[in-house]
């Protein structure tokens, strides 16, 4: 069964035909073309497709479409204002901070929202905060100083 | 040759990926991210069986079920016997193997073997006609592990196996399908003579590469039958053989394009369903797209590295050198046959010189999923018994471990275990450089849990095979490199510096991008530490090519000959005092019309760039509760050349954290029945970021000879020693030996118990 849903995905309304069976991730993947955030589980076992409701990160694989009327959704597309790369995106480029990528858009979310929450975090709290977003390729150290250094660069704006 | 274009001092810099960008923004496009028209999705029907006979398949319900578009098994695909190979660098690869992890005939061999292929309007459909097939087995006896597969009277896997290696030639089948043997000397008789030895058996169970992306790709079959595969693979060359093979397809009728692929680590160089997904869209002319579950990558659906048993002896002299190594090497290639022991025989035993060496290697099969590579293949199993001995040796003859790595380290012309001289290799270098550091000088901090530092060795050979790229010059005069190597972790950025370096351009000045199998000559796959080395010599090549012919219109143009230019920074200069200059842009421009600027290059069969690592580590022990922390860990690696440092330390910490997640977390649990039993990322658990501690590391620059900018291999060999490293730790803060990988809490409380450190 299909059923019309409308929510706010990255500041705009947006109404689409929907299963009843389909998860956050699956709308926003394969009803809004939206496919930064990944399935890498299916289980909220590894981040990769953490997105932010309400500016908590949030497994969209353990939501349902049907659950989403109502909140303030942001994902990986909607984060970055034109060409200009938010800093924890840029801190991640510049520290070498991704590599395959497939995790990266699950970690950038992860640190938005402990950064919108503490500005100065220590390296636990970081290493925490990323702690549900598996990444395989880097071993996390350059993930962590890129989101010190985002962190910095935040502060000092 | 061409002119020198004058180092613009790219190489060896810490530069940002190319391609970070769409990776941070989520722009990268994987194969499950990639829709097209009119596609549909496919579901395969695995096997619920460890081992079984399949009498029967019918799929008349599910092909009825609506929305069922397609269905097919083996039989929809030539049958291809055992020794029907296709070309892979030095070996070769067996397609009837292959074919077995794509669709069981006849058999099933492990729990999650896939059986059939269904394409439905969507993935609810084609799940629910999943049910619908009929398949009637006859179950059959299974063997699960390495143990059980030797026994004498053991359920035999296949009725064509006869053990390779062994004289006389065993008459009858068993699961045991070769022995690989290096010796030389009498190894057994030094050992009785030495006057110490140390001797380890270690067990280490089968564990996954763990990428996040699982299994996806997309085929499609245009109204002539050119099919297209969008695939998630290491190698699109090898997966478009191994697809055209299966299919009993024309290569000319297949084009592979590599998209993204979200991690490999040596999982994604055979082919998981991509010719079932073809056979599929040929029959339902529709696109068709097949994406893995995690359960499905974990539970037979992709193919894990090996379990393995292993025995090591080693003996020294009074005086801390080594008479012997003796060496048992038992591998479970899981449910088809095929996985040499000898790679990691050689890399267990190269860093060290023995006049006495005996090496045995078995390729067992048992009933789980046929395993593949993973990063330094075998390595790590191979070091946690070695590195443990070499360890437990020292301890022995009372002498510092690094110190007896020392007089024993193999140096460049020294013998390998084949008998040849090492080429180039920086061991010692190495060793000294983990001597003056503050990670092996500083003193263990005490805690209120015992504390061990430990060291190990790790060694991998890696390989060269075959790498092609070509660079167009665009109208603008800059160059457009497309190689033939997919991007596993920074392989865009590293050959654009070196592209940067040969052009004598800024970085942005290149476009650099992977081909596909239509766009860009053969290449072998990204696997065996080969990618930088060898792309980088094909690159070169491809420059110095291309600047060759832009050499000949410029000299046209300025009317001198071309020995007379000089080339530096896009510009061409006649050499005499005043001359005239023509930039790259300027000369695209006026020769537009006299056809492309190709340059290309190929490297095949380059030297080795063997790879060599020590680490160190502290770690702290919970006699409570068996729980090991990290607690700091560095590891020195010779490179070659760090073509880019920040990328290098890039593939040493991720591999090492890899290494220490099968160390202490990672290992398949087998239920009797042949099922896994934590399939899932909540009960296979790999490192977290608070697992971990940031990894130091320290590069260091022995130079390949006859290799451009002396490049070795690097990601491998940092996943070797990890875990031996970390046993050997654990060895010092208590006493007790860790022999059975993963260490996990459970397992080092029990061998704390045992030995009354509880």
């Amino acid at each position: 069964m299909k059923t019309l849903i409308t929510c706010t995905v990255n500041g705009e309304e947006r109404t689409v035909l929907a299963d009843t069976r389909d998860t956050l991730l699956e709308l926003l993947r394969d009803r809004l073309g939206l496919t930064g955030a990944k399935e890498g589980c299916g289980n909220g076992n590894c981040g990769t497709c953490t997105v932010l409701i309400d500016g908590a990160a949030v497994c969209s694989c353990l939501m349902l479409a049907q659950e989403a009327p109502g909140h303030d959704i942001l994902t990986i597309e909607g984060l970055a204002s034109g060409a200009a790369l938010h800093p924890i995106q840029q801190a991640l480029v510049d520290h070498g901070g991704t590599q395959c990528g497939f995790c990266t858009p699950g970690i950038v979310l992860s640190a938005k929202a402990l950064l919108d929450e503490v500005a100065r975090p220590t390296d636990a709290q970081i290493r925490h905060a990323i702690a549900g977003n598996l990444c395989r390729c880097t071993g996390y150290g350059k993930i962590v100083e890129a989101i010190a250094s985002a962190a910095a660069a935040l502060e000092g704006r | 040759m061409a002119p020198q274009a004058g180092s613009t001092h790219l190489i060896g810099r810490r530069l940002p990926r190319v391609d970070a960008r769409e990776r941070v923004t989520g722009q990268a496009i994987y194969p499950a991210d990639l829709n097209v028209p009119g596609m549909v999705h496919a579901k395969l029907l695995r096997s619920p069986h460890a081992h079984a006979r399949i009498l029967s398949i019918d799929v008349a319900r599910a092909r009825a079920l609506k929305g069922v578009l397609a269905v097919v098994t083996a039989a929809d695909f030539p049958e291809l016997p055992p020794g029907t190979t296709i070309p892979m660098g030095e070996t070769g690869y067996d397609m009837w193997m292959v074919a077995g992890i794509n669709l069981a005939r006849g058999k099933v061999y492990w729990v999650g073997q896939p059986v059939a292929g269904v394409a439905g309007v969507d993935v609810h459909v084609a799940e629910a006609a999943l049910a619908l097939i009929e398949v009637a087995y006859e179950p059959l006896p299974a063997v699960l592990d390495i143990a059980a597969a030797m026994a004498p009277n053991a359920p035999v896997l296949y009725e064509h196996v006869i053990t390779k290696g062994v004289e006389p030639r065993p008459r009858a089948p068993s699961n045991i399908c070769s022995r690989t043997v290096i010796a030389r000397g009498d190894a057994a008789g030094a050992l009785e003579r030495a006057a110490a030895t140390a001797r380890t058996r270690v067990e280490v169970d089968t564990a996954h590469q763990g990428y996040l992306e699982p299994q996806a790709m997309l085929a499609q079959v245009d109204a002539n039958g050119f099919a297209t595969v969008w695939a998630s693979t290491q190698g699109q060359f090898t997966a478009e053989l191994m697809i055209a093979r299966m299919l009993g397809m024309p290569q000319s009728q297949l084009k592979v394009v590599p998209l993204e692929i979200g991690g490999g680590f040596g999982g994604k160089i055979a082919i998981h369903g991509e010719a079932v997904a073809v056979r599929l869209a040929q029959k339902c002319g529709r696109p068709v797209k097949l994406t893995f579950t995690r359960e499905e990558v974990l539970q037979g659906g992709s193919g894990p590295p090996a379990a393995a048993l292993i025995d090591v002896a080693v003996g020294a002299g009074q005086d801390g050198r080594l008479v012997a190594i003796e060496g048992t090497y038992r591998i479970d290639a899981g449910g088809l046959p095929g996985l040499s022991p000898s790679l990691v025989m050689q890399a267990s035993a190269a860093l060290y010189q023995t006049p006495n060496l005996n090496l045995q290697g078995y390729d067992i099969v048992t009933n789980k999923p046929r395993t593949e590579a993973y990063r330094g293949p075998v390595g790590i199993q191979a070091a946690f018994a070695m590195e443990q001995a070499m360890d437990a040796l020292s301890q022995r003859l009372h002498l510092d471990p690094l110190e007896l790595r020392r007089r024993n380290a193999s140096v460049t012309g020294s013998t390998m275990p084949i008998g040849t001289p090492f080429p180039s290799i920086g061991l010692t270098t190495i060793l000294e450089r983990v001597a003056a550091h503050p990670c092996w000088t500083d003193p263990l901090p005490a805690g209120r849990l015992p504390r061990g530092r430990g060291f190990a060795v790790g060694y991998w050979r890696g390989t060269s095979m075959t790498s092609a790229g070509h660079i167009t010059i665009a109208g603008d005069g800059r160059p457009m490199v497309t190689m033939g190597a997919i991007d596993l972790s920074g392989t865009r950025t590293t050959m654009a510096q070196v592209v940067a370096e040969e052009f004598g351009l800024p970085l942005s000045d290149i476009h650099i991008s992977t081909g596909d199998t239509k766009s860009v000559g053969y290449s072998d796959g990204a696997a065996g530490s080969r990618v930088a080395r060898t792309m980088t010599a094909a690159l070169v090549e491809a420059s110095r090519d291309a600047l060759a012919q832009l050499s000949q219109r410029a000299a046209e143009r300025l009317q001198c000959r071309p020995e007379d230019l000089a080339y530096g920074r896009g510009v061409f200069r006649a050499r005499q005092a005043g001359g005239p200059t023509i930039s790259l842009a300027e000369l695209m421009q006026a020769t537009l019309t006299d056809g492309a600027v190709v340059g290309r290059g190929v490297s095949t069969k380059l030297p080795l760039g063997v790879e060599i690592g020590a680490h160190v580590c502290d770690v702290e022990v919970d006699t409570a509760t068996g729980q090991v922390t990290v607690l700091r860990y560095t590891a020195f690696q010779d490179v070659g050349l760090a073509l880019n440092p920040a990328a290098v330390e890039g593939q040493m910490e991720g591999s090492v954290v890899q290494g220490l997640g099968w160390a202490l977390l990672e290992g398949f649990d087998y239920a009797p029945d042949g099922r896994l039993r934590n399939a899932s990322l909540l009960d296979y658990r790999m490192p977290t970021a608070l697992d971990v501690p940031k990894i130091e590391c320290v590069i260091i620059e022995t130079p390949v000879p006859n290799v451009p900018y002396g490049v070795r291999g690097v990601g491998e060999v940092p996943i070797v020693p990890p875990a031996a490293c970390v046993a050997n730790a654990l060895a010092r803060a208590t006493g007790v030996r860790l022999t059975r990988m993963p260490m996990t809490p459970e397992r080092v409380l029990r061998a704390l118990n045992a030995a009354g450190r509880a």
